[in-house]
């Protein structure tokens, strides 16, 4: 057995474009997923009921379920009841996106938690109202403590947009595939995009190990 | 309006069944390996020795940080050109579930058995027990417990990350799924109920972790991972 990278370097440029996509993805995914996790994140916190029932059914649900089954759905299933069709990048941002927002919702509701009521009290008692406490008082102190669990995530949503390939998406993994598929080079092919892959997400690794390390020296 | 009919999709419940079954069996067999292979790294991890310690944090770190969707196609397609043998999809699948759990459970362990205090080792030792007695009688029976909601997790996730397998034909729940919806031409009605499949078997095993987790935190265990 031969290792021989030469086709690979070749079509560098497939690569290249794949992993365009590769970023696009993760990025839309990063904001959406964390974005949308805050105020869901809130919901579950929230004392009135018709807040807190949705936003729970919502965490459960996605974290309870597989995210290829839900790009899957929302690519093959819910375009039957919609009167349009939905691509593969729109399919594979919603089952991620939604996925990592209702994950992401459980760190900032333990964050948000984790900050002692005296702050709170505290707060209200300059005369904040609730939203101010919470954007002044509260977030400021509990995105720290938030932030190794939301770089775990990060990494998590990095690692999930591969499976965008599923529905044909163009990103690192499916360049990967049409290389492959036409050279008959699987082992240098696969080895060069787990190697693309594994150096891309090796500094976000160590920037959540070192977050984690300063959380927990300095708590 | 769009009408649903679940008819066309209960008629294949069988094929569906047959998938669950799958899906089940790869996640449990994945996880045995998984654990064994993990508890193995963490030891070498843990170890005083570089030859050891050091390849052990390679394949650790090498499985975290690439997709295991890219590791299941390394070892689905790249892997038998290399070492020569013919591989299944179920095979090519257990093997990356199990390395894969491997290097997250090896973190597991490690910490679980880095949590216990100094002094119970050297009790151990001081008691004529080596080091591998040691691990075995005082402090891994001990570690275990703090470990137990971590592994949990950590199997729920496994069994989410086995649908990957359907991407290489290995008839899981969500081949079946698949295959169901172009028989009956209902995709709609197909995943849905698949994806209810799923949330019930996986939201039912969330439930006893939590249920386990509580009970162990009563007992006044504390938790790593």
């Amino acid at each position: 057995m031969r290792w021989d990278f030469a086709t690979v370097i070749e079509h560098a440029d497939v690569l290249a474009i794949g992993a365009v996509g590769t970023l696009r993805i993760f990025a839309i995914c990063l904001v959406l997923g964390l974005g949308l996790g805050l105020p869901v994140g809130l919901g579950r916190y929230a004392r009135n009921p018709w807040l807190r029932a949705p936003a729970t059914a919502f965490v459960e649900f996605f974290r309870n379920t597989p995210v290829l089954v839900q790009i899957i759905w929302f690519f093959f299933a819910l375009p039957i009841l919609l009167p349009f069709q939905i691509g593969p990048l729109t399919a594979a941002v919603l089952g991620i996106s939604l996925n990592s927002a209702a994950f992401s919702a459980e760190i900032y509701r333990g964050g948000i938690q984790s900050i002692e009521r005296g702050q709170w009290d505290g707060a209200r008692a300059l005369g904040m109202s609730w939203l101010q406490a919470m954007r002044r008082v509260i977030l400021p102190q509990a995105i720290k403590r938030m932030l190794p669990a939301l770089a775990n995530r990060a990494i998590e949503i990095f690692k999930m947009s591969t499976l965008a390939s599923a529905v044909a998406y163009v990103e690192l993994l499916q360049q990967g595939k049409l290389i492959a598929s036409l050279y008959y080079n699987p082992i240098e092919v696969y080895t060069a995009v787990a190697a693309i892959f594994s150096v891309i997400l090796w500094p976000l690794v160590q920037l959540s190990y070192w977050l984690e390390r300063r959380l927990k020296g300095g708590e | 309006m769009y009408r649903w009919d679940f008819a066309p999709v209960a008629a294949h419940l069988d094929l569906l069944a047959i998938g669950l079954f799958n899906t089940l069996r790869l996640t449990g067999a994945a996880l045995a390996f998984g654990v064994a292979l993990g508890l193995g790294l963490a030891l070498m991890r843990l170890s005083r020795r570089p030859w050891a310690a050091w390849p052990a944090g390679l394949v650790i770190e090498v499985f975290r940080t690439t997709p295991p969707l890219v590791q299941l196609f390394w070892f689905y397609f790249a892997a038998p050109l290399v070492v020569g043998v013919e591989m299944t999809p179920y095979l090519a699948a257990l093997v990356t579930f199990s390395i894969q759990s491997a290097a997250f459970f090896a973190e597991v362990f490690r910490a679980g058995i880095e949590s216990i205090e100094r002094g119970q080792w050297d009790a151990a030792r001081a008691l004529g027990m080596n080091r591998g007695q040691a691990l075995r009688r005082i402090v891994l029976p001990q570690a275990v417990k703090r470990m137990i909601p971590a592994f949990m997790e950590r199997a729920i996730e496994l069994m989410k990350t086995t649908t990957l397998v359907a991407t290489i034909s290995y008839a899981d729940l969500l081949f079946a799924a698949n295959e169901v919806s172009q028989k009956t031409f209902r995709p709609l009605e197909t995943y849905t109920a698949v994806a209810l499949a799923y949330f019930t078997v996986i939201y039912g095993a969330s439930l006893l972790a939590r249920r386990i987790e509580l009970r162990l935190a009563r007992s006044g265990e504390g938790t790593v991972g």
